[in-house]
């Protein structure tokens, strides 16, 4: 995938600008999943579940070679084919070739992230492949050829009209016809893809070492059809996706559906093995595709390592009061919010990336909600220190971005600052004006120290 | 050097230095409530129905989901008994019937092997899941501890197919079943 991460704060201007209905929709949808995600949490012991999750995941990381090489080994033993992708253009060799092998006309993807990464929809496109993304939401924004905007909802940013209005001119539906309308116009196209599809393209959440056991969890069904229904599937796996036991699931599977939507497990989980035995139903060729493309960068670095916990549940975006002004569009790459503020600059460098950690009011909501207690705000710091080190962000730049942040979590602040950014004053104008502003009110939340206090007493 | 040793040769690298951490024990199961009473609020609360039934029961419940359709898919665990209705392909049957490996009381789960038939589980738009009492687990973790052997794949299945992809709207049966019915069975089978 392009990045367009450099341009964040004047994409995120955009936005606003240009679509004002996004906010909208975008607010509505995060504030609903964290409500769910609290809700979830308060249920259980969860600081006892994070901590225990967190564990799990650094024994892995600190592991990792011996767990990579542990589930090839297993994965081979059931029959999958495994192979090793540095990054998209190993990942498409292999792709090519399976597609080649197999005469793969039709595929039914399954949403995954790393395959955004990949590119593997372009690549497919330009064999002549049929793609159908098959998650409802995933599959609208394909209509409209846009991006992901958050990593569990990719259209949470479209509102119903904007659906609806899609689907009229798509598949001639009314221009009031309802969401259940809609989805049977969805499941009927798709319902025809999996059925005659010979490829399944999926992700991963898990993939178990000691088993070599692929879980993948959704709530339409339509990564169960896909792992299912053609006679091959190519999963694509980020080598940190990996858990030491069958029986960490246990912990995981539970701990990320309540994070990401709230819910006590996901409505389907798939654990898959390996291919279909001898007169069963199921994919006849299974293969996994372990993927670096940064990780291996990222788990060098001794602060920054630690996000490669992440478990993809999007709680943090949906916290973050930012990432709730404009959805995932403006970050510029796949990963957006809070996480992506932290995982993009290690994954593709802080040069093409700079402006993504100042994208944050440093409030701590994202560290509150994270189920594998990634140090959010402490690692925006660190970024932005490297940022101020390396001359990528000029005081005047930073100012504005600060300027912005603080603006995008105040509603009527946003209103104002919208409206004066017409009048097109620079941002850092506003500078004093905010100052201002904040001194006198609470419930706005601006970090609590100075940034440079702050970043003495993390360093200590 | 292909990628693999590349790239286990820089995780051996980036590892050099950092402190290994240790992997926790899994936690004991403290689960006092009991199981079935949690496994049918939970299946309520997930959108599903569950049914604690005995044979007449379920020939009862089977007889009830049939009335009006031409046939069902049935999974290879289904016993003649149930077989109510004549055997249609999963493609075209509406109503798909399975037996589950085992059920989770805690998140309202019924578990279903390849081995039964993975069509059948998903593409009728009503699915009754069958499973015995003594297959229902209190929670995942004491389920997974206990599987013995791992058919080529497990659906996990916690309630109707849904999205609310469309405006935040809630849909059932977006492509998997939108209603999933469970029906407890007691006694021996
Ligand atoms: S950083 Fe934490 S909260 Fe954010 S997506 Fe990753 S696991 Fe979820």
């Amino acid at each position: 995938m392009q990045v367009k991460a450099k341009l964040y704060p004047k994409e995120a201007a955009r936005l606003l600008r240009e679509h004002p209905g996004v906010r909208e929709a975008v607010t509505g949808a995060t504030l609903h999943f964290e409500e769910g995600r609290k809700r979830a949490y308060q249920e259980i012991d969860a600081e006892a579940w994070r901590e225990r999750a967190r564990r799990v995941k650094d024994h892995l990381l600190t592991h990792l070679d011996h767990y990579l090489e542990l589930a090839e080994k297993r994965l081979q033993e059931k029959g999958v084919r495994v192979h090793w992708a540095e990054g998209p253009e190993e990942a498409h060799r292999i792709l090519r070739e399976i597609v080649a092998r197999h005469g793969v006309k039709r595929v039914v993807k399954a949403k995954s992230m790393l395959t955004e990464e990949l590119g593997v929809n372009p690549l497919l496109e330009s064999l002549g492949v049929e793609v159908y993304e098959t998650d409802l939401g995933e599959y609208l924004i394909q209509l409209l050829g846009e991006p992901p905007s958050h990593i569990v909802g990719p259209a949470i940013h479209l509102a119903l009209p904007d659906i609806q209005r899609l689907f009229h001119q798509r598949f001639g539906t009314p221009v009031d016809a309802s969401p259940e309308a809609l989805a049977a116009v969805a499941r009927k196209v798709l319902r025809e893809a999996f059925l005659t599809a010979d490829l399944g393209i999926s992700g991963a959440n898990f993939l178990v070492a000691e088993t070599g056991t692929l879980a993948l969890m959704e709530n339409e069904g339509n990564i169960r059809l896909s792992t299912s229904l053609p006679r091959v599937h190519v999963a694509f796996v980020g080598i940190e996706k990996l858990l030491p036991r069958f029986a960490d699931l246990a912990l995981f599977l539970p701990l990320t559906a309540r994070a990401a939507t709230g819910q006590r497990l996901s409505t389907y989980v798939s654990l898959i093995q390996g291919p279909a035995k001898e007169g069963e139903e199921g994919p006849k060729e299974v293969h996994v595709v372990l993927v670096d493309h940064g990780r291996t960068t990222l788990l060098h670095d001794s602060e920054a390592w630690e996000v490669l916990r992440c478990l993809r549940c999007g709680a943090c975006l949906n916290a973050c009061p930012v990432y709730r002004q404009t959805g995932g569009h403006p970050y510029g790459y796949v990963y957006s919010g809070p996480i992506g503020a932290v995982l993009d600059p290690g994954l593709l460098g802080l040069e093409d990336t700079y402006p993504l950690p100042y994208a944050s009011t440093l409030c701590g909501a994202c560290y509150e909600a994270c189920p594998v207690k990634i140090p959010i705000p402490k690692l925006l710091l660190t970024w932005r220190q490297r940022a101020v080190e390396r001359g990528l962000a000029p005081t005047w730049e930073k100012g504005a971005m600060q300027a912005f942040s603080k603006v995008m979590q105040s509603p009527s602040l946003y209103r104002l600052f919208s409206k004066a950014l017409r009048g097109l004053p620079l941002p850092q104008d506003l500078l004093p004006l905010l100052k201002a502003w904040t001194e006198g009110r609470g419930p706005l939340r601006p970090s609590p120290k100075p940034f440079h206090e702050l970043w003495q007493e993390l360093k200590e | 050097m292909d990628a693999k040793s590349r790239i286990l040769s820089r995780i051996r690298h980036a590892l050099k230095e950092r402190p290994k951490a240790l992997l926790p024990e899994h936690p004991h199961p403290a689960f006092s409530q009991d199981p079935l009473e949690l496994f049918l609020k939970r299946l309520a609360e997930n959108g599903a129905e569950g049914h604690l039934v005995d044979k007449e029961g379920a020939r009862k419940l089977l007889a009830d989901l049939a009335q009006g359709l031409s046939g069902a898919a049935y999974g290879k665990g289904v016993p003649d008994a149930l077989r109510l209705l004549p055997e249609l392909p999963p493609e075209e049957a509406p109503l798909g019937v399975s037996r589950a490996l085992f059920a989770v009381a805690e998140t309202g789960t019924v578990a279903l092997s390849s081995e039964d038939g993975r069509k059948a589980q998903l593409l009728p738009p009503v699915h009754l899941v069958l499973v015995e009492e003594e297959r229902l687990y209190p929670s995942l973790l004491e389920a997974f501890l206990d599987l013995k052997s791992l058919p080529s794949a497990i659906g996990l299945h916690s309630g109707p197919s849904k999205s609310a992809d469309i405006g935040q709207v809630m849909v059932k049966g977006v492509h998997g079943p939108g209603r999933l019915v469970v029906a407890v069975l007691q006694g021996t089978w």
